[in-house]
């Protein structure tokens, strides 16, 4: 709010506002979009190495059957904390904060978000709200897994309640960071870029806002009763005292299932920016594409009973959240045909960025595929809590939203850093992650199948071989992530200068230098047409002084 | 990028060129307030969602040993309520028109009736509490369902007191003008979405 005051008369108007000088204003409580979006990802890649560590705990713990790598009660702690800080404080910072924060405004042709200030502290909700989830362990961390049904979870230690304050502090950012992405795609768009002409990125970010907005605050509901209930003793969930575990069950499941849209679908929207550019072809279906993301969004929240087939739903209840997730299938359905039917007869260019983006398609759809057998109840009673739900859902979330957060970070570097990723360390990365991936998570299919149970810190030696094959690839995968790290660092130094526009792709933010300009456009472009057709000229007017040395907009107040 | 070193002649683009295409803030700030108080209605929603399934879990309802509500102290209560919806309405009204001792009389009238209202939750709160014997933590789901969403209200209305009175004062030391006062939009806005909760809440724990 405080932001109009300092454009008095211009209103957001083109939103030219004199760039702060100092260095606190300017990178630490900074409300350039680009900066905050900078922040999300630093601070987003430093948890994904600490949830990545524990995740090798457990994969260590697992090398041997009868575990004794740490002891139970510290492995069931470990793995909450994996998960919770995977889903909150990886995924979908990155997905939204991140990409959505750098990205987004600059496809739209904007000069910032439409609440630049809320927009910071959006951010720095989140970084606290990762210190406040990790220090759990200094607590007594949470047992229960990242769904913390109760009763166990109202029996845990004191971490508990401080995981609830965590994860409820870091849902208001992303609650807030949503409203702000709804205003900003709705009221901020260039002139002449109608809903049907933004890109399938601002498309995917559209349809995220609102599932941030709605599904999250329903969390911070359950969230709020968890932790009254722990340090109060207000009864909602303990059955001794008339309440009802199944309770917290639906109302987190009500945000969750919608959340596992919040970590996909912007990474849809990368994967459509992606294909077209190095297929050098138009994306096949955009209104499919576009329109199918905001069916899965709507789909997504009349679904989440699907995650309690043995919870003791009632059968009438079963078989309409069964057929309804069977629906959301033909959505997704239509993105993955349209995304090979986009790369069919291509020229396509295997940078790193594409070879995630294809790597994103097959890995995706053979978690959607596992997900149908989780879907139907027959198959899911005897699925339900083993090993299989493992496989199922880190094919989605690591085969998909953390190879799009790559194939997105390849592609969009150049236009960040103003300099290239260095292809020979991104390929080995791709193959020693994509060898190390499957390696991890395959042979939990069929673990998962004989019957393995997750969430166990010991288990039955006939499955020790397959386990020892996924605690060795684990490593190779984290050897990828390292050799990824690397390669930022040293393409941070060294890299070759990108210009504005190294993959001549078509969307706005390649229009601009890289990286653009604290005001990001020095005129705000119109916009005649959609950014996929590669035969046709640029459909943009406006843009002829950004590459020159025409002088930028005046700031407001300047004058 | 030095904003000296900045050619003087391009002034004309910031000072509402071509370059001015969003030409008001009001219209951003009004979605996205509106924004605010629907994912507001979402977190109501899910205590209420919460309510209505344990109060079905259950047999009978109230649960046993737990007096029923006073139903006409609350109506009378809700009265008070909704009478400041329209003490606000006409507040902002008069605003509109320039008549500031009637706007601050309206917006007056409206604080002093939240006051009121929240008196009257007050009263019905100690009263349940040291004659029915029912508390937020030791009755049950009733207590828990009952206390926590009417104490949220009440925590809505609160901060809507506060907010009122600020607008009060901002309106004095001249912060809005005939054209712009977003803020007072805003207040209204929040003012009438918690009338709107009330009507939800009186309605699941007083009447069916």
């Amino acid at each position: 709010m405080a932001v109009a005051a300092t454009h008095v008369g211009g209103g957001i108007a083109d939103h030219v506002h004199p760039e702060p000088q100092g260095f606190i204003r300017r990178y630490v409580f900074s409300i350039d979009h680009k900066i905050i979006g900078i922040q999300y990802l630093i601070t987003g890649f430093i948890f994904l190495v600490l949830a990545g560590l524990l995740a090798e705990v457990i994969r260590t713990q697992l090398m041997n059957a009868n575990g004794g790598f740490v002891s139970n009660n510290t492995y069931n702690e470990v793995y909450s904390i994996h998960g919770s800080a995977m889903v909150w404080l990886v995924v979908i910072p990155l997905m939204t904060g991140a990409f959505g924060n750098f990205v987004m405004p600059l496809q739209i042709g904007a000069r910032d978000v439409a609440f630049p200030w809320l927009n910071m502290i959006s951010f720095w909700m989140f970084p606290l709200a990762g210190l406040m989830l990790f220090s759990s362990f200094l607590m007594g961390a949470p047992v229960a897994g990242w769904t913390e049904y109760p009763p166990m979870s109202l029996q845990g230690e004191a971490g508990t309640s401080m995981w609830c304050a965590a994860i409820f502090l870091v849902g208001i950012s992303s609650t807030l960071t949503g409203m702000n992405f709804m205003v900003t795609i709705l009221k901020m768009r260039a002139p002449g870029m109608t809903l049907t002409r933004m890109p399938l990125f601002v498309w995917a970010q559209l349809a995220t806002a609102p599932l941030s907005m709605v599904a999250t605050t329903a969390l911070a509901g359950a969230l709020a009763a968890l932790f009254m209930e722990r340090q109060f003793g207000v009864p909602f969930f303990d059955p001794t005292k008339g309440g009802s575990p199944l309770l917290w069950q639906h109302m987190f499941w009500f945000y969750s299932h919608p959340a596992v849209y919040i970590m996909i679908l912007p990474a849809f929207g990368m994967i459509s920016e992606i294909l077209p550019t190095f297929a050098r072809k138009p994306i096949f279906g955009y209104k499919m594409i576009a329109f199918s993301s905001v069916t899965i969004a709507l789909a997504g929240f009349m679904v989440w009973a699907h995650h309690m087939f043995t919870s003791g739903l009632a059968p009438f209840m079963q078989l309409p959240f069964m057929l309804l997730t069977f629906v959301i299938a033909v959505p997704t359905g239509v993105k993955i045909f349209s995304w090979i039917t986009t790369l069919w007869g291509g020229k396509i260019h295997f940078t790193s960025a594409m070879l995630f983006a294809i790597g994103f398609v097959v890995l995706f759809a053979l978690g959607g595929i596992t997900g149908i057998f989780l879907a139907s109840v027959p198959t899911d009673l005897h699925l339900h809590g083993t090993y299989f739900v493992v496989a199922h859902f880190h094919y989605v979330l690591v085969g998909g939203s953390l190879m799009g957060i790559f194939a997105g970070f390849y592609y969009w570097f150049p236009k960040i850093s103003g300099r290239m990723m260095n292809e020979t360390l991104g390929k080995w990365h791709f193959w020693l992650f994509v060898a190390g991936f499957n390696g991890t998570f395959l042979p939990m299919h069929w673990l998962g199948f004989e019957g393995m149970p997750r969430r166990v810190a010991v288990y039955d030696p006939q499955f020790q071989f397959w386990n020892r094959v996924e605690s060795v690839s684990s490593y190779v995968m984290t050897i990828a992530i390292l050799l990824f790290f690397v390669n930022i660092l040293v393409s941070l130094r060294r890299g070759k200068k990108a210009g504005p526009n190294p993959w001549k792709a078509r969307t706005l933010e390649w229009q601009i230098p890289s990286p653009p300009h604290y005001y990001n456009f020095k005129h705000v472009p119109t916009v005649y047409g959609l950014p996929y057709d590669f035969s046709e000229p640029l459909p943009y007017r406006g843009l002829d002084d950004e590459l020159t040395d025409a002088p930028a907009p005046v700031p407001a107040g300047a004058h | 990028m030095a904003v000296a070193s900045l050619p003087q002649q391009h002034a004309e683009h910031a000072e509402g060129g071509v370059d001015r295409l969003y030409e008001e803030t009001r219209d951003l700030r009004l979605t996205g307030f509106l924004f605010f108080l629907f994912s507001d209605v979402v977190l109501f929603s899910a205590f209420i969602f919460a309510y209505l399934y344990l109060r079905n879990s259950g047999q009978s309802w109230p649960p046993p040993g737990i007096a029923r509500l006073d139903v006409a102290f609350a109506a009378w209560n809700s009265v008070v309520l909704f009478g400041s919806g329209a003490t606000m309405h006409y507040a902002l009204e008069n605003w509109k028109h320039g008549n500031f001792n009637k706007y601050a009389g309206f917006l007056i009238a409206t604080i002093v009736l939240g006051i009121a209202f929240l008196g009257g939750q007050a009263y019905e709160y100690t009263h349940l509490y040291f004659v029915d014997k029912i508390s937020w933590a030791g009755s049950g789901i009733f207590g828990a369902s009952f206390f926590t969403l009417t104490g949220m209200h009440g925590f809505h209305v609160a901060v809507g007191v506060v907010y009122l009175t600020v607008l009060l004062l901002q309106s004095i030391h001249g912060v809005y003008t005939k054209d712009k006062y977003f803020g007072l939009t805003a207040g209204t806005l929040y003012w009438h979405f918690v009338d709107i909760i009330w009507v939800v809440l009186f309605s699941i724990f007083y009447l069916i």
